[in-house]
């Protein structure tokens, strides 16, 4: 009985093209003008999207004098798989890649686990002082990060935390933003199936478990997604709270390469292009989720 | 459901212990890195472990810091020292950490410019009931005095360097015909402005305020025979007498002859060394980069002093940066680290530091009035081309380095940093005098001066 | 936290909406009884006591150290209002709050412009194309600050930067686009757009094609253009969208710092200091943590207004749409 989502995540093709306005379709001269601007405007977008990462792509292939020369030149003159085999073979970034890939783990883990947890609650459950906790919880969600930042340092800091993993994957993991859209996703669940599944004798928590855990997909997806990406691409966090080398997130490991070895610009380039591949493979894998979630969350 | 309710708060109980066990890996030591030297294997049995943080520049000099916490470990059994070298970008964010923590090092190196603000505030300790007078008398009084208040001494100099000299390249002034480096500031424009053609540009200098915050203390001190704040930091006096050093840097600027985004920062010689630069205001240390990292270029690098404002050959053009050896306020073991810095920079074993300033081929000088003496012999036999024109045009002329807060002197480099970039001098100047005394406002600053 | 800088993908696909249905809790059996309290306390636990030690604490003593004189060294001495004197006396922080407005201003219209044309454009082009678009659009979303930060200076270094190359292509002569006091914020704002478009044009996109087809044959009896179109039906129809975009899209724009920390450091001349990079600099040198704490609760004061703004538009939406 358990997953039938309710709320399906559309495919991407869906949103693109729903509501096609029929009718008069436009043809002759004036259609093939649009039809031609359209594709020039498509291409130029999607050239200057993604122009910054081609180009760094390519700049992991060239000479460090190559990089920044003039007169300026595209392609390398050879190309050069040095950088790429180079950048592999420094244990450091092997190992921020490695600790930053797991904590992102944990911290997406933990995320849904926690946010999921309470979205169900809010969602689904009456118990005393549900309003107070809810405008309790939902206020947190107003409060900008800088305001926090320091002070969190502090608190971090008094609790021993300081230039350990769970410094990186404990202060973030709870959410009021995912909570709130977790929640948004849960009402819409139907009453059908749980209405049945407590005339079954079944608890609360095994209406958690067991009906709603496994229609989760779509919305753990978008927000597995957001978490893993936030803590991929943290850098200022792990700058003041992470020290020793052994734990350097992968941010962190680019920005001290950067610094330290200014003039391997080839190298820098390889680095980077490397360190935005894991999120990108799983965007892809998970994109049609990912768009669809959009849909969800916002729309319907 | 009793069962179900326990599971969920099972659940809740394990989510918690993966926290703690979270909490428990890592390193578990806030701010203390993996140590990078000193031998940390065979600590002697009931030693005193003294925990130094070493800002790390050249591999030379680590080296040295290498070498001589060994030696004081091997030279005896009470004290251990664990050294762990700091790179640059990492040092405020560790230090900050450690100190948050409670954790800092029981001794640390710092600059000159820092040393009074700590003090002040309460961040290290005094060492003179620690080090002995006789140990204090040999460094120059100076020096002494910036690292001082009071009767107490906060740190032991280690090294002083100037901070600004000329270098310039012999081989682009034959080129454009001038056969001497400029001796005045129009002609440093004027050869500034002929020198600069294709890649390379005529000066290179400090062009950020932080950078020029530090770097022009000296020129300050040329152009208007003061620092922007009066002696007992009551008032501001970023007066129009610094209007000509402005002007300079916007006349420059405007001419092509500085490049219009700096090749680097001000205490980086590579651009210099890479052939970028016709002149280049730098540090002393410069000369270690250029005979290390680009030997070919050596004997094309001149060095002068920087041409005066008011033709006078002996007025200040640098201070004398550098660094120092401090104790944490929080450390347990002050004693100890005492013993350690006395050993290593108060005359315990004068060989080890000459040892240091050959390594850096001799771009650094001593505080040490007897180590210098020995140092300057030995720098005139040197490979070093360079070294006895700073120590004889350069070093004697010197200042200390300012120790008002860092703020102030940001104030200073942002007025020559706006004129550069085509703001009015005067009211560039006017800008400064303002935030100057908004933060001696702001800061209680006034009567903090030491002495 | 992990997530201080930018305002989370995951932020912006969560348009608080509430739901119509939410009188919709479950009734089977009803009455707040002591064991579903239980049950229910134990699922809100963790999140609770998460939020409360890294977010609700901090704000505490942050607001009970703004008071203070405290370094990590010496006992905590109350100085009043002092610290918020100081910072508003600040020309420095009032400048860099109004770079913040600024920056704002240039970077949110620009995405929703373009957002718009986008979301226009794979509405009317073919499933397998519009899939490509939206990837390609989206791309960029996932990149870190840093990587951003990393390319975007090496595209603008005065010697041998592309962007100097192009521009040469016509003849300009190349220009120090981060050097320059005047153009180096306008520098800052591209990889601020580059980095922040996809998200707005795929939320613009959903919204577009939730607007009923029948309005749009309707207009194309009457023989209207696609302007017409765009201007009657299609805007005044996402005016929440917009609304939602253009809050949710300030308030991260004036927060940005990763970006002027690691291509600028916020110069030349402070002119890319945006707020929290000024902020963050004095926490970094100060030897007193009041002063910077006061800064961050200033700033959070003006940041607050307009994310309240936010949830109070979104909540009244459900009375507009039908």
């Amino acid at each position: 009985m358990a997953a039938q989502t309710p709320v399906t995540a559309p495919a991407i093709s869906a949103i693109g093209q729903a509501p096609r306005s029929s009718g008069r379709s436009e043809g002759g001269l004036k259609g093939v003008l649009i039809g031609a601007g359209k594709a020039v405007m498509a291409t130029v977008i999607v050239l200057l999207a993604l122009f910054p990462l081609a180009w760094m792509l390519i700049a992991g292939f060239k000479s460090r004098s190559e990089v920044v020369e003039t007169p300026f030149q595209f392609f390398p003159d050879v190309w050069r798989v040095e950088n790429y085999q180079l950048i592999l073979q420094d244990p450091e970034f092997i190992r921020s890649m490695s600790v930053t890939f797991a904590g992102a783990i944990m911290f997406t883990v933990l995320s849904l686990a926690v946010n999921s947890l309470g979205a169900y609650a809010f969602a689904r459950l009456e118990f005393a002082f549900k309003n107070v906790l809810w405008v309790y919880v939902i206020t947190t969600m107003f409060i900008p990060g800088m305001a926090i930042l320091l002070t969190s340092f502090v608190v971090v800091t008094r609790l021993r935390m300081l230039d350990t993993l769970a410094v990186l994957v404990l202060p973030g993991a709870a959410s009021a933003a995912h909570l709130f859209f977790m929640r948004q996703y849960y009402l819409n669940v139907p009453l059908a199936m749980e209405e049945a599944a407590t005339l079954d004798g079944a608890s609360k928590w095994e209406i958690y478990r067991h009906i709603f855990l496994p229609m989760s997909k779509p919305v753990f997806v978008v927000v597995g997604m957001t978490s893993f990406l936030a803590f991929w691409n943290s850098y200022v966090w792990p700058i003041m709270t992470i020290t020793s080398r052994d734990l350097y997130q992968i941010q962190q490991y680019l920005a001290t390469f950067r610094s330290e070895r200014a003039a391997e610009l080839g190298m820098l380039m390889a680095g980077s292009t490397l360190a935005a591949l894991p999120v990108l493979i799983l965007f892809l894998i998970f994109q049609r989720h990912i768009i669809g979630g959009i849909k969800i969350a916002g729309l319907k | 459901m009793r069962s179900t309710t326990f599971r969920a708060l099972g659940m809740v109980a394990a989510a918690s212990a993966v926290a703690l066990t979270l909490a428990a890996c890592g390193s578990g030591t806030p701010g203390q890195p993996a140590d990078t030297g000193g031998g940390g294997e065979d600590v002697p049995e009931g030693a005193t472990t003294v925990e130094f943080w070493q800002l790390s520049f050249q591999e030379v000099e680590n080296d040295w810091y290498t070498a001589v916490v060994d030696a004081f470990n091997s030279s005896q059994e009470e004290v251990h020292v664990n050294l762990t070298q700091v790179p640059g970008d990492a040092w405020e964010q560790r230090m900050t950490a450690a100190q948050a923590a409670g954790n800092a090092p029981d001794m640390y190196t710092i600059a000159y410019n820092g040393v009074i603000s700590a003090a002040s505030t309460g961040q290290i300790l005094s060492l003179s009931e620690h080090i002995g007078d006789d140990v204090w008398t040999d460094v120059q009084p100076e020096v002494l005095g910036s690292v001082s208040m009071g009767e107490d001494h906060y740190a032991f100099p280690m090294l002083v360097e100037p901070s600004a000299v000329l270098w310039y390249r012999t081989d682009l002034f034959e080129a454009a015909g001038i056969d001497a480096p400029p001796a005045t500031w129009d002609e440093l424009v004027e050869h500034a402005a002929t020198l600069t053609s294709g890649d390379v540009f005529g000066f290179g200098g400090p062009q950020s305020a932080g950078d020029a915050g530090w770097s022009t203390w000296g020129l300050q001190w040329n152009v208007a025979g003061h620092l922007p704040i009066s002696d007992d930091w009551s008032e501001a006096q970023c007066t129009d007498e610094y209007a000509p050093f402005l002007q300079a840097w916007q006349d420059m600027y405007a001419a092509g002859s500085l490049p219009q985004q700096a090749l680097s920062g001000v205490a980086d010689g590579n651009p210099l060394g890479q052939g970028q630069l016709a002149m280049n205001m730098g540090g002393s240390w410069f000369a270690s980069v250029l005979l290390n990292d680009f030997p070919e270029m050596v004997e094309n690098i001149a060095a002068a002093p920087m041409p005066s404002f008011h033709g006078d050959p002996t007025a200040p053009t640098a201070t004398l940066g550098g660094w120092t050896w401090v104790v944490d306020a929080k450390s347990e073991v002050p004693a100890e680290a005492a013993s350690f810095i006395e050993h290593a920079l108060g005359g315990g074993d004068d060989e080890q530091l000459l040892e240091y300033f050959a390594a850096t081929q001799y771009s650094k000088y001593s505080p040490r009035t007897t180590v210098n003496e020995n140092l300057i012999e030995a720098a005139s036999s040197s490979e070093n081309p360079w070294a006895a024109t700073i120590a004889e045009q350069i070093v004697p002329n010197s200042k200390p380095e300012a120790s008002y807060p860092w703020d102030i002197s940001l104030a200073f480099g942002t007025a020559l940093e706006q004129a550069m970039q085509g703001t009015d001098v005067s009211a560039a100047l006017a800008d400064c005098n303002a935030e100057i005394n908004r933060l001696i406002e702001a800061n209680q600053l006034a009567g903090t001066a030491p002495q | 936290m992990t997530q201080t800088v930018q305002a989370p993908p995951g932020a912006a696909t969560v348009p608080p909406r509430v739901r119509r249905g939410r009188v919709k809790q479950p009734r089977v059996r009803t009455g707040v009884n002591a064991r579903s309290n239980v049950m229910a306390y134990a699922m809100l636990a963790p999140i609770v006591l998460l939020l409360t030690i890294f977010v609700v604490w901090p704000v505490i003593y942050a607001i009970y150290l703004s008071f203070y004189n405290w370094s990590f060294y010496t006992p905590p001495i109350p100085v009043g209002w002092r610290n918020y004197v100081n910072v508003l006396g600040d020309r420095t922080f009032i400048q860099s709050v109004g770079r913040g407005l600024l920056f704002a201003v240039i970077v949110v219209p620009v995405q929703l412009i373009i957002g718009f044309l986008f979301a226009s454009l794979v509405k009317s082009v073919s499933g397998k194309l519009a899939t490509v678009l939206k990837v390609s659009i989206y791309i960029p979303t996932i990149i870190s600050g840093v990587i951003a930060s990393i390319v975007f200076v090496l595209i603008y270094n005065y010697q041998g930067g592309i962007l100097n190359a192009f521009v040469g292509l016509f003849g300009i002569e190349k220009q120090a686009w981060l050097g320059n006091a005047e153009t180096a914020l306008g520098a800052l704002t591209v990889p601020a757009i580059w980095l922040g478009l996809g998200i707005g044009t795929l939320i613009m996109l959903a919204g577009m094609v939730d607007i009923p087809p029948s309005y749009y044959e309707a207009a194309d009896l009457d023989g209207a253009t696609w302007f017409q179109k765009t201007f009657y039906i299609t805007i005044p129809l996402m005016r929440n969208i917009f609304l939602y975009l253009l809050i949710a899209g300030f308030t991260a724009a004036v927060q940005q710092f990763e970006l002027p920390l690691v291509m600028t450091d916020g110069g030349p001349l402070e002119r890319t200091l945006l707020p929290n990079l000024y902020i963050f600099q004095h926490f970094r040198n100060d030897t007193y943590v009041g002063y910077s704490i006061a800064a961050a609760i200033l700033l959070m004061i003006v940041l607050g207004s307009i994310s309240a703004g936010i949830f109070r538009v979104l909540n009244s939406e459900k009375a507009v749409d039908g």
